[in-house]
């Protein structure tokens, strides 16, 4: 399929690999300084205070101690956010959270810093505090922001859902709640900076997007955009948290103030007690079919709770409610998600941005609407999939790159044999067998806002290449596809392209590497730069060679003419002539994907210009006396549009299966209880299933090369195959994540398989 | 603050050192902090995660649980003792060649216990090397790569025998 290709479709070698085999790369907390001091923050003692007083002298005079901050330091808007700005950096008269921090020390060393962050004297006031989104939507409850308790409410309304309901064959209502889920990435969060020669604050941090950081840097500090560089660290995986402003903002405090180098490397305890969280939700579902089993009638009322700020909250209830209906095409749809504040360290971003959430609720309907009506899991789901022509819940057209069918047409085989082979056969009295499916749609991009990227791609007289990108590498490999995809363009090798990643000083503006959004948006900057660059060269090249500009191709490094491989032109000496001419080698590139914002009423609108699609089928087996899952096989099949680079793809696959087996089945962040590695499991090696990974491409006429994304689809469709799995295993049903021992142990018992089974 | 001092004699990547340390720091702080060997990470400081592993006298360790003064006499190997001047270890080769590095900050942990695996086990099956690994928590690839590549490293006779 990708035979035309050099450079697209080929699994090459990563971008970096060399170095992060010989643990080379140099990560926020490994970067070299001279003698930088340890920052550290004192955090609230109470999850809802008002600040009476905050009391540093005693700290001060710390021996080792180098400055202590507090808000009244912060000479700009003291207000974080990318989307709705309500967190201050340190607090002012008042506390939300455990995580809030009060005061930011700076000095010689780790001992000399906590000594001085206990010796800060903070009076409060307590207040009651609200930890449960529904009581804090109570009248009566706590406020915890001045403009009330609910961030945002996302409504997506299509037809009459009433009238559905009316006409309906079978109705199925029920709840499904998810928890909280620490992001985990290996790296915990970590920063380091210095102030240059010019007055500059250059910080590296580890971080999902360095031009964000930049921004809100700026902001805090009220100082000129050539005043902070942020560049990017090598990151140790983000997966959502690291889109916040973790440590970047205490840097760049401490900077401002003392001049000195200075670091901060976030402690396993610090990472889960201060940053964000997976929103977690309650889902009360109502679904009705007709006889056939097509689904006539949604209507979803959801809340997610986002804990003392925003973050990303706003994305997740949107993102959340436009995904209810599922990948299925419904006529009525009456969908509402309601973010609301509660005293709970914040929840923002983490990958799905609420579609994950929501794909346990949609995904457990079809099943029990199938079982219901006497039909397959598998043939309900093909019964009513989208396809080229349908309408989703906003009312989109969906006009091409709809891959949803093939995804099921790919998975069909395993599911059939699986229903045969696995679930048929028990290896023990004491263990039952499932087989369960899980399928998802999910929106490339931010919803229903702008959301360009830029690069720029430059070449030098001689010919080699550089391209400039903003677009924040977190191992995913977004860097090696965007220089895959320059290569292509340029009929150049990948290794002939040096790429400048994620430095404010050097490049412009990509966005944030999240939405699963890089390949789609960034892919085409990139593109679109390159294309620039190779007109260019080709108008040099008609010159040279005599011939009409439309029969030149750029391959092997040479402009030469379709059909006549001996006549060619280097490109080294046509970009030598361009510049000697005094034209431009240097070209910038932008994307915007076409969205119409969301009708803040009916949610109607274009919130994304192209969807993935996947279906993932899990083989489980259930230990019917202890409760343990084992996850034997997932076969997962997603409609990428076109995989740049295959095993990357394959990468994310089994990164997001195995992120996946863990938010059905084992995690559960819970303040004051999880407080470090030892309280929170994430799978080991033992833990994640055989992975088979079908990639389906069903190319998207916007896409670079036809490609949409895959990051966070990965994961999206994990959990409900594995819940569905477990229910057909046990012929009983969990309606709460995780699936954990105790909640599996109960199923098992409930459902009468708590001993031999009788043969 | 406890400033008693120790000094150690160790064989750190086949060079004997002898260095003066505080009692009470990590082996993992005496090979990050005064050997400056940034390669070996900590991920949890707890012995959960698996990011600071190291060898012992052949053995992978967590050096986060390790004291530095326990170094003492041994022969210790780090990530950045795995490949030889320029060249790669075929174990680094088989993890780049099939794509089982994402982030890269488990990596050095990783190949540091496969590494001391493979010299005690010389033709483990898929569930062995999934249960010598089980100790390294990697969050980005789902770890199926990684087994991928410990299983055609063992088809690679140089990556045997604890070469």
């Amino acid at each position: 399929m990708n035979k035309k290709y050099r450079s697209v479709g080929r699994s090459i070698r990563k971008k970096g690999g060399v170095e992060k085999v010989k643990g080379d790369p140099v990560f926020a907390g490994d970067i070299e300084l001279d003698n930088p001091l340890v920052l550290k923050v004192k955090r609230s003692a109470y999850a809802h205070a008002l600040i009476r007083n905050i009391n540093t002298e005693e700290a001060l005079k710390i021996d080792g101690v180098k400055g202590v901050f507090t808000s009244k330091d912060i000479p700009g808007v003291n207000l974080l956010g990318i989307i709705n700005r309500d967190q201050p950096l340190l607090a002012e008269e008042r506390v939300r959270s455990l995580a809030d921090g009060i005061a930011l020390v700076a000095a010689e060393t780790e001992e000399a810093a906590q000594l001085g962050i206990d010796a800060i004297h903070v009076e409060y006031e307590k207040l009651p505090a609200v930890f449960n989104p529904v009581e804090a939507l109570k009248d009566g409850a706590p406020k915890i922001h001045a403009k009330g308790n609910v961030l945002f409410t996302r409504a997506v309304l299509k037809g009459n859902a009433d009238d559905g309901f009316e006409k309906a064959y079978s109705i199925i209502e029920k709840e499904y709640t998810t928890s909280a889920i620490e992001h985990n990435y290996m790296e915990p969060d970590a920063g380091a900076g210095f102030v240059d020669e010019d007055g500059c604050l250059v910080i590296y941090a580890s971080t999902q997007n360095p031009h964000y950081d930049h921004k809100e840097l700026v902001s805090l500090f009220a100082l000129e955009d050539e005043n902070v560089r942020i560049i990017q660290a090598a990151t140790g995986g983000g997966f959502g948290s690291k889109l916040d402003l973790n440590v970047q903002g205490f840097i760049g405090l401490a900077l401002l103030h003392l001049k000195v180098p200075v670091r901060y490397v976030y402690s396993r305890e610090e990472a889960y007690l201060a940053t964000a969280k997976r929103h977690p939700f309650t889902i009360k579902i109502k679904t009705a079919t007709d006889r056939d089993g097509r689904l006539i009638a949604t209507r979803v009322r959801a809340v997610c709770n986002t804990g003392a700020y925003g973050s990303y909250g706003i994305a997740v209830a949107s993102r959340s409610a436009v995904h209810g209906t599922g990948p299925y095409s419904v006529e009525n749809v009456d969908i509402e998600v309601k973010c609301v504040y509660t005293n709970q360290t914040y929840c923002g971003a983490m990958r799905g941005f609420g579609a994950p959430q929501m794909a346990l609720a949609h995904e457990s309907q079809m099943d029990l609407h199938a079982e219901v009506l006497g039909i397959d899991p598998l043939a309900i789901r093909l019964l009513n999939g989208l396809e080229v022509g349908s309408l989703s819940g906003t009312g989109q057209l969906l006009t091409s790159s709809v891959g949803f069918k093939d995804c099921l047409h790919a998975i069909a085989p395993y599911y059939e044999e699986a229903k045969k082979s696995w679930v048929s056969t028990c290896s023990t009295p004491f263990k039952r067998r499932g087989v369960g499916l899980g399928a998802m749609w999910y929106g490339i991009g931010n919803t229903g806002v702008q959301n360009p990227s830029t690069a720029r791609v430059t070449m030098e007289p001689d010919g080699t290449v550089t391209v400039f990108t903003g677009c924040a590498e977190l191992g995913q490999g977004s860097t090696t596809v965007l220089c895959q995809i320059v290569a292509e363009i340029l009929g150049i090798s990948p290794d002939e392209i040096s790429m400048v990643v994620g430095d404010t000083r050097y490049t412009t503006n990509a966005g944030a590497t999240s939405a699963s959004r890089q390949t789609y948006i960034s892919g085409n900057a990139v593109k679109d730069a390159a294309e620039s660059l190779a007109n260019v060269l080709l108008t040099e090249a008609v010159n040279r060679l005599q011939v009409p500009k439309n029969t030149l191709v750029l391959e092997n490094g040479e402009v030469t003419t379709t059909g006549n491989p001996d006549c060619g032109i280097g490109i080294a000496v046509l970009a030598g002539r361009i510049h000697d001419k005094g034209g431009v080698l240097s070209w910038q590139g932008y994307f915007d994907p076409e969205t119409v914002p969301l009708d803040p009423k009916t949610g109607a609108g274009v919130p994304y210009a192209t969807y993935a699609f996947a279906c993932q089928m899990a083989m489980v087996e259930v230990d019917t006396l202890t409760g343990e899952v084992t996850v034997e096989k997932v076969v997962a099949a997603h409609d990428v549009g076109r995989a740049i680079h295959p095993e990357n793809v394959v990468g994310q696959i089994c990164g997001g299966v195995a992120m996946g087996v863990g938010f059905a089945l084992m995690e559960k962040f819970e303040q004051g209880k999880t407080e470090s590695m030892k309280d929170y499991h994430i799978p080991t090696a033992s833990d994640v299933p055989e992975v088979v990974a079908i990639i389906v491409e069903s190319e998207e006429p916007t896409g670079p090369f036809g490609a949409k994304g895959v990051g966070e689809p990965a994961l999206i469709p994990t959990a409900p195959a594995v819940i569905n799995g477990i229910s057909s295993a046990l012929n009983y049903r969990i309606y709460d994540l995780p699936a954990s021992l105790e909640r599996v142990l109960e199923a098992s018992i409930q459902a009468g398989h708590f001993g031999v089974q009788e043969e | 603050m406890n400033q008693n001092t120790v000094q150690i004699e160790f064989t750190i990547n086949g060079k004997k050192v002898t260095t003066n340390i505080p009692s009470h720091v990590t082996a993992l702080h005496v090979i990050r902090e005064i050997m400056g060997l940034k390669g070996s990470k900590e991920g949890c400081g707890i012995g959960e995660c698996g990011a600071c592993t190291i060898q012992v006298d052949d053995k992978a360790v967590n050096s986060c649980l390790m004291l530095g003064a326990q170094l003492h006499n041994r022969d210790v190997m780090t990530i950045e003792g795995l490949s030889k001047e320029k060249k790669l270890h075929p174990l680094q080769e088989k993890f780049i060649e099939n794509h089982a590095v994402q982030c890269g900050f488990c990596t050095p942990g990783l190949l540091m216990s496969t590494h001391a695996f493979l010299k005690e086990n010389e033709n483990p099956d898929r569930q062995e090397i999934t249960r010598a690994i089980a100790g390294n928590l990697c969050r980005c690839t789902g770890y199926q790569q990684i087994i991928t590549s410990i299983e055609a490293a063992l088809q690679d006779e140089s990556c045997r025998g604890g070469e």
